[in-house]
């Protein structure tokens, strides 16, 4: 099952009111556990990723199908069955972005999927999908 | 790290339900069979390792990204259609 390929960047409006849980942590992080995204006060593509217990625990991410339309991230059954994914609206994407001099990298190899309806998500490292943990996104 | 020798089709149990098998060793390869939980993952460790690491550096640099998004510095050019 491939998430629906919405590259609205309406479908993060569901998250602005409350707190996703990720009852695992996040690879490198993994006692962290509620988690906001807020928009820029310019509004824009990207958001903000931030936990709620150390506000310094915070990443800029963006929904992949903006910069990458072909991007298809598959889960496993247990992986979809894990945060009750029945239907590919009920999955939410988005992707971290990594910043230095040269540009932003978007990490497609461990998207955050988040259940819409739950509000629980879980950082997927994809397996057998060969997506880089750092895709160049395109600055002009 | 506990370390332990096996033989080819020995096992190691982690836990109550994790149980590792040896399966073959061929060249300078060998296969392993895990016998797990399916909500728990399992990876090659030098994949999550590259995930981890990333997300340590998207953090560290996310000041930097986010002044340079409200600065208005980043023009992403975005695919067309």
């Amino acid at each position: 099952m491939t998430p629906e390929t919405d590259s609205s960047v309406a479908s993060l409006a569901p998250f602005m009111n409350g707190a996703l849980v990720f009852d695992e942590g996040i690879p490198g992080f993994p006692e962290a556990r509620q988690f906001v995204l807020s928009e820029f006060d310019h509004g824009g593509d990207f958001r903000v990723f931030q936990n709620l217990d150390d506000p310094d625990l915070a990443m800029v991410v963006a929904v992949p199908w903006l910069f990458f339309p072909d991007y298809s991230p598959e889960l496993t059954d247990m992986e979809q069955r894990g945060l009750e994914i029945e239907a590919p609206e009920d999955a939410t994407v988005f992707c971290s972005v990594t910043f230095d001099e040269q540009g932003g990298y978007m990490n497609l190899l461990g998207p955050f999927i988040v259940n819409s309806r739950t509000l629980r998500g879980r950082q997927i490292v994809l397996t057998d999908q060969d997506y880089p943990v750092r895709a160049v996104l395109p600055f002009g | 790290m506990l370390v332990l020798t096996r033989k080819v089709g020995e096992a190691i149990v982690i836990g109550n339900d994790v149980i590792v098998t040896i399966l073959e060793v061929r060249g300078g390869q060998i296969r392993i069979g895990i016998d797990a939980p399916r909500s728990l993952p399992v990876h090659r460790a030098e994949i999550y390792q590259q995930v981890t690491a990333e997300n340590q550096a998207a953090v560290a640099s996310a000041g930097e990204g986010t002044e340079l998004i409200k600065s208005g510095g980043l023009t992403l050019r975005r695919p067309e259609g």
